[in-house]
C-alpha cells in the first residue's frame, strides 16, 4: 500500500494537461492515467475532474470531441491544443523551478546562512 | 430551406446551453460505466459493480452543478465580451453609430408616440364593468335618411320587455341644470339615468352610494356628484353625503360621489335618477346602452332587435319604418378619430421599416469594410456561431440605444401632442363631444418600445450575418478585403433595400401630400360667416324651476331683449345678437318639416324639411352672413306684427328653383301662427362642419318665437378674456341668478371641429418629412459608400480620359436606378393604399394625379441631390491618388 499524497491546489490542471499530452483520452481514462503515472501516489476525486476539464476547454488549452472508445462506448475525448502544449511546457518549467527551490530551501543547513 | 437551416444553426450557436447540458450528463454517465466495467473485471457482479461505481463517483448532481456553474459563467462572460467588443466597435466609428442611432431613434420614437396615442384612444377599455359587452343603441329611419336618432323612453321599456340578448339595458339623458345658493349661479352638465346606473357600469362610489332600483317608483330628489365637481365645488369635503344642493330651484339630497374614472364615460357634473313615470313619457333623443349577454354577438343582438322593432311597429304605428343601429360603446366613442389613427399607425410602421432598411444598409456597407477582419477571425478559429452572436450583440446594442433615444423622443412628442391636441373631440351628428383621455407613456408602451427595439435589432442584425457567413474566407483574404459584399450579390441586397425604402417613402409622402391638399381645401372653405373676432356664450333661463319668472314666453323674449340692450352698451362690443344655435358648435339641433303655401301640396308621406333657427335682428350683421335679397329682421318684427321668416340661399335654390321666394309664405306645422311671409334671403352657412354643404335653413325672429336658452354672439376687437367680465356683469345686471356657460371664441370652435383632420394632418406631415429625411440619408449613405468602393475605378477611368461629367453620370445613375424602381413600385402600391384613407380626405380624390406627380417629382429631386453630393466627390478624385490608393 503506497502512501497517497494530497494534491496541491492548482496542480490538478497541470496533471490533467500532462496526462492528456501522453495521448488523447476520455475523462475516466485521464483519471486512470494520472493514478498510473504517479505510481498510484496521487488519487483524484472522480467528480472533481469534470469542472476542471470544462475549465481547461474554455481556456482553450484542451479541445473535446465525441468519439468511440476501445469497448465501443461513446465518449468525449480530450486532446491538447497548441496553447495547451505551450501552457504545459511553461507549467512544467515553473513547477520544476519551484520544486528545486523548495528542495534547496528544505535542504539548507544552518552553516550555509 | 437553406435559409431555415441557417437560421436553425445560428440559433443553436447562440443558445447552445441546453445541448451542453445533455452533453455533460452523457459524459458523466459514461464515466460511471467505465468504472463499473473495471470493477466487474475484478470479479463482482455487474449490478454490484454499477452500484459501487455510482457510490465511488459521489454526488452526481453536485458535480453537474459545479460544471454547470462553469458553463454559466462562461456564457455570461462570452455575452459580456460580445457587448464590450460591440461597444468598442461602435465607439470606433462614431459617425456610423450616430447615424444609425439617430435613424433608429426617429423610427422607434415616432412609433412609440403614435402607439401611445392609439393605445390610449382605440385599444384601451373603458373603466367600467364588462366594457367590451356594452353597446349603444340608436333608432334609425332610412326612409327619412335619419341614420341615428336617440330612442324614446317607450322604446327603452319595449326593448327591455321583449329582447333576450341583453343582461340589462340602461337609459340616460344629457341635460343641464342651474345650481344656485353656492356662490355664482352655475350651469352644470347633468345626466338623468335609470336607477340601475350603479349596477350597470359596476360603479363603486367614491363616497356614499348610487341609486337603488326601487328609487324609481316615485320622483326622488336624489343627486350624485361627479368626482371633479365634488372636488371643485365642495373642496373634496368628505362629509358631503346627506347634504342638500339647490338644482333648478329645487332641493336635492347628495347621496354619493362617483369615482374619478367614470368621467371618461360620462364627463358631466351631476347625476339624477329617472322615475318610472318620467321614463314612460320621456320623448326621443335619449341614450340607450345595452350590456350583451356573454357569448351574444352584436350581429345576433341586431337581428333580434330587427324582429322586436317589427313587433313594436304593430302596436305603435309611429315607429313604423324604424329600425335600430347597434355599435359597441368602445368603438362608437372613437369612431370619428379611428380612421385617422389607423392611417397613422400604418404610416408610422412604414417609417420604422424605412429606418430599419436604412440601418441594415449602413450595417451592410460597413460589414464590407470589415470583411477582411471577419475572414481573419474565422481563419483564426472563431466559430461562425460566435461571429453571428457578435453581429447580433452589435445590432441589438444599437437598437437598444436607438430605442432609448426614441423613448425620450416619444416622451417629448406626446408631451407636445397633449399640449396642442384638443381635449375634446366632437361626435358627428350627436351634438356631443367625447373627452380625450390624457395620453401618457405607461408600462405597455415601454414593453412595446423594448419589443420593437429588439425585433428591429434582430431583423437588421441578421441581414449582414447571412451576407458575411456565406462568403468564402480564403477568397476574401486573397482578394485583399473585397469579398462577397462588393460582389454583385451584395449590391443586389443593397439595391433591394433602396427600392423598398423608395417605395415606402413614396407611399408615405403621397399620404401626407393628400392630407395637406385636403386640409388646406377644408380650411379654405368659407363657413358662410366671418369666424374671426367672434365670441360665443350660452344663457339658459331656468323656466322649468318652480316659481320661475320665465315661464311666460313673452317674459323670455323681454329678458333676452334686456340682455341685448345691456350687452350692446358694453365698451368694445361691435355688435351682438342672440341665436338659438350658433353654427359649428353642435350645441343643439332644430329640424322640422314645412309647407310652401304657394306651391301645390306634396303627395302624402313626402315632406320638405329644413333647419330652423331663432335669431335676434342683428344676427346676420354680427356673424357676417351676407344678405342676398330682401331685408333682415328688425325690432318691429315682434309678436304684435305679421309673422315673417328669412330663408337661406340653399333653401331658395332647393325649393324655389326659378321663382322669387320673397313674398311667398311658409307654413310650419305645430306653430301657433302657421303662415309666415318670406322677407329675405341670406347666404348659406355650413352649420355642421366644413366638409358639409350648407343645409336649407329657415330663420325666425326670436321676438316672435321664444326660446328658453340662446347663444350670444358678440363681434369685438378685444381679446375674449378682456371683454368677458364686462359681458357677464351686463347679464347679471338683469338677473344675478343666471349662469353663463359654453364661453368660446369662434376660432376655438373651428379648431375643435377640425380636430380629427388636424391630428392626422400634423402627424402625417411629420412622418412624411421623417420618411423623406431617412430615405435621403439612405441613398446618400449607399451612394457615398459605392463611391468609396469605386475610387480606384474612377481614377482609372479619368486617367483614361473620362470627363468629370461622365463620372458624375455613372455614380448618379447607379444610385438613382433603384430609387426610380422604388418610386414605380410605390406608385402602384399607393394607388391601392391611399383608398384606405379616403374617409379622411375632403375635396381631393385618393388618387389625385397632381399630388402623385408632385410627390414623385419631389422624391426624385431628393434622390438626385442625395446622389449628386457623393458623385461630386467622385469627380474630384485625383487619378494619381486613386491609382496609388491600394
Amino acid at each position: 500500500m503506497t502512501v497517497q499524497a494530497q494534491i496541491l491546489p492548482g496542480t490538478l490542471d497541470l496533471l490533467i494537461l500532462k496526462a492528456v499530452s501522453l495521448g488523447p483520452s476520455h475523462g475516466y481514462g485521464i483519471l486512470l492515467r494520472i493514478e498510473q503515472i504517479s505510481g498510484k501516489a496521487l488519487l483524484i476525486e472522480q467528480g472533481a475532474l469534470y469542472p476542471a476539464l470544462f475549465r481547461l476547454v474554455r481556456q482553450g488549452l484542451l479541445k473535446a470531441n465525441w468519439g468511440t472508445s476501445d469497448n465501443n462506448r461513446r465518449a468525449k475525448f480530450y486532446d491538447l491544443t497548441a496553447a495547451g502544449q505551450k501552457r504545459l511546457r511553461k507549467e512544467e518549467e515553473s513547477w520544476n523551478r519551484l520544486v528545486s527551490a523548495i528542495g534547496t530551501a528544505l535542504g539548507a543547513r544552518p552553516e550555509e546562512i | 430551406m437553406k435559409l431555415l437551416a441557417s437560421i436553425r444553426s445560428l440559433m443553436s450557436a447562440i443558445f447552445h446551453h441546453p445541448r451542453a447540458e445533455s452533453d455533460l450528463d452523457e459524459e458523466l454517465r459514461a464515466h460511471v460505466h467505465y468504472r463499473a466495467d473495471d470493477l466487474e473485471r475484478s470479479g463482482i457482479t455487474r449490478k454490484e459493480a454499477e452500484r459501487k461505481a455510482q457510490i465511488d463517483f459521489g454526488g452526481h448532481e453536485k458535480y453537474k452543478e459545479e460544471a454547470r456553474e462553469e458553463q454559466r459563467s462562461y456564457f455570461l462572460e462570452a455575452l459580456m465580451q460580445d457587448l464590450r467588443f460591440g461597444l468598442r466597435v461602435l465607439r470606433k466609428s462614431p459617425s456610423f453609430t450616430a447615424m444609425a442611432i439617430l435613424t433608429l431613434a426617429l423610427g422607434i420614437g415616432a412609433n412609440t408616440a403614435i402607439f401611445t396615442l392609439a393605445n390610449t384612444m382605440i385599444f384601451q377599455h373603458l373603466p367600467v364593468r364588462a366594457s367590451n359587452r356594452l353597446v349603444v343603441i340608436w333608432i334609425n329611419n332610412m326612409e327619412h335618411s335619419w341614420s341615428r336618432i336617440g330612442p324614446s323612453g317607450q322604446d327603452y321599456l319595449d326593448w327591455k320587455a321583449r329582447t333576450k340578448s341583453f343582461e340589462d339595458l340602461f337609459l340616460f339623458e344629457h341635460g343641464t341644470g342651474t345650481v344656485t345658493g353656492q356662490g355664482e349661479p352655475e350651469q352644470v352638465a347633468g345626466l338623468r339615468v335609470t336607477t340601475n346606473f350603479g349596477d350597470f357600469f359596476g360603479i363603486k362610489p367614491f363616497l356614499g352610494r348610487t341609486f337603488l332600483l326601487e328609487e324609481a317608483v316615485a320622483k326622488n330628489n336624489l343627486i350624485i356628484l361627479s368626482y371633479h365637481y365634488w372636488q371643485g365645488k365642495f373642496g373634496s369635503n368628505l362629509s358631503i353625503v346627506g347634504r342638500g344642493i339647490t338644482l333648478n330651484g329645487e332641493q336635492y339630497t347628495i347621496i354619493g360621489v362617483l369615482p374619478p374614472e367614470v368621467s371618461t364615460v360620462f364627463p358631466g357634473d351631476v347625476v339624477v335618477p329617472f322615475d318610472n313615470a318620467w321614463v314612460e313619457r320621456a320623448d326621443s333623443d335619449l341614450g340607450v346602452f345595452g350590456r350583451l349577454k356573454k357569448g351574444v354577438t352584436v350581429a345576433q343582438a341586431s337581428s333580434e332587435m330587427k324582429v322586436v322593432m317589427q313587433g313594436i311597429a304593430l302596436e305603435r304605428p309611429s315607429r313604423k319604418g324604424y329600425g335600430t343601429v347597434m355599435v359597441p360603446l368602445e368603438s362608437a366613442r372613437v369612431e370619428y378619430i379611428r380612421p385617422a389613427l389607423l392611417v397613422l399607425l400604418g404610416a408610422v410602421g412604414f417609417v420604422l421599416l424605412i429606418a430599419c432598411a436604412n440601418v441594415a444598409n449602413l450595417m451592410l456597407a460597413r460589414s464590407v469594410a470589415r470583411q477582411k477582419e471577419f475572414a481573419l477571425r474565422v481563419a483564426l478559429g472563431a466559430g461562425r456561431g460566435r461571429m453571428a452572436r457578435q453581429f447580433l450583440a452589435e445590432s441589438t446594442l444599437l437598437a437598444l440605444l436607438g430605442g432609448g433615444a426614441g423613448l425620450l423622443l416619444a416622451w417629448w412628442s406626446t408631451f407636445l401632442l397633449m399640449k396642442y391636441l384638443p381635449s375634446r373631440i366632437p361626435v358627428p351628428n350627436a351634438a356631443d363631444t367625447i373627452l380625450l383621455p390624457t395620453v401618457h407613456l405607461d408600462g405597455t408602451v415601454l414593453v412595446f418600445t423594448l419589443v420593437i427595439s429588439l425585433v428591429t435589432g434582430i431583423v437588421f442584425g441578421l441581414l449582414p450575418i447571412f451576407q458575411t457567413l456565406r462568403c468564402d474566407v480564403y477568397e476574401t483574404l486573397k482578394e485583399g478585403g473585397k469579398g462577397a459584399l462588393s460582389s454583385p450579390r451584395g449590391n443586389r441586397a443593397r439595391s433591394a433595400l433602396l427600392i423598398a425604402e423608395g417605395a415606402l417613402a413614396f407611399i408615405l409622402v403621397i399620404g401626407a401630400g393628400l392630407m395637406i391638399k385636403s386640409f388646406s381645401h377644408l380650411l379654405s372653405q368659407s363657413p358662410g360667416f366671418k369666424p374671426d373676432h367672434l365670441l360665443t356664450l350660452r344663457i339658459k333661463l331656468p323656466d322649468d324651476a318652480k316659481d320661475s319668472p320665465y315661464k311666460d314666453p313673452k317674459q323670455q323674449i323681454a329678458t333676452f331683449q334686456r340682455f341685448l340692450t345691456k350687452i350692446q352698451a358694453v365698451p368694445g362690443v361691435g355688435s351682438a345678437a342672440f341665436a338659438e344655435i350658433v353654427p359649428l358648435t353642435q350645441d343643439d339641433m332644430d329640424m322640422g318639416f314645412f309647407v310652401i303655401k304657394e306651391q301645390p301640396p306634396l303627395p302624402p308621406g313626402e315632406h320638405l324639411s329644413s333647419d330652423f333657427r331663432d335669431i335676434s335682428p342683428d344676427y346676420f350683421r354680427t356673424m357676417g352672413i351676407p344678405l342676398i335679397q330682401g331685408r333682415t329682421f328688425t325690432d318691429y318684427d315682434n309678436l304684435d306684427k305679421a309673422r315673417v321668416v328669412i330663408i337661406d340661399e340653399s333653401l331658395a335654390r332647393h325649393f324655389f328653383a326659378n321663382q322669387n321666394p320673397i313674398g311667398k309664405h311658409l307654413q310650419i306645422p305645430d306653430a301657433r301662427q302657421p303662415e309666415r311671409e318670406i322677407v329675405g334671403i341670406v347666404g348659406g352657412v355650413r352649420d355642421t362642419g366644413f366638409d358639409q354643404q350648407p343645409r336649407p335653413t329657415i330663420y325666425l325672429p326670436s321676438q316672435q318665437d321664444s326660446d328658453q336658452s340662446m347663444s350670444l354672439v358678440v363681434r369685438t376687437n378685444l381679446p375674449p378674456t378682456a371683454i368677458l367680465p364686462a359681458i357677464k356683469k351686463a347679464i347679471w345686471q338683469v338677473d344675478s341668478n343666471l349662469p353663463v356657460f359654453n364661453v368660446r371664441p369662434m376660432d376655438e370652435v373651428i379648431l375643435q371641429i377640425t380636430s380629427a383632420q388636424r391630428i392626422a394632418f400634423l402627424a402625417l406631415d411629420v412622418m412624411a418629412i421623417l420618411a423623406l429625411v431617412l430615405a435621403a440619408i439612405g441613398i446618400y449613405g449607399v451612394t457615398s459608400y459605392a463611391v468609396g468602393q469605386r475610387t480606384r475605378e474612377m481614377g482609372i477611368r479619368m486617367a483614361l480620359g473620362a470627363q468629370p461629367g461622365d463620372v458624375v453620370r455613372a455614380v448618379v445613375g447607379q444610385g438613382l436606378k433603384p430609387m426610380l424602381w422604388g418610386l414605380a413600385i410605390g406608385l402602384i402600391a399607393a394607388v391601392g393604399l391611399t383608398r384606405l384613407m379616403s374617409s379622411l380626405l375632403f375635396g381631393v380624390t385618393a388618387t389625385d394625379p397632381l399630388t402623385f406627380g408632385g410627390v414623385a417629382l419631389l422624391l426624385g429631386v431628393v434622390a438626385l441631390v442625395a446622389c449628386y453630393i457623393p458623385a461630386r466627390r467622385a469627380m474630384q478624385v485625383d487619378p494619381m491618388v486613386a491609382l496609388r490608393h491600394e
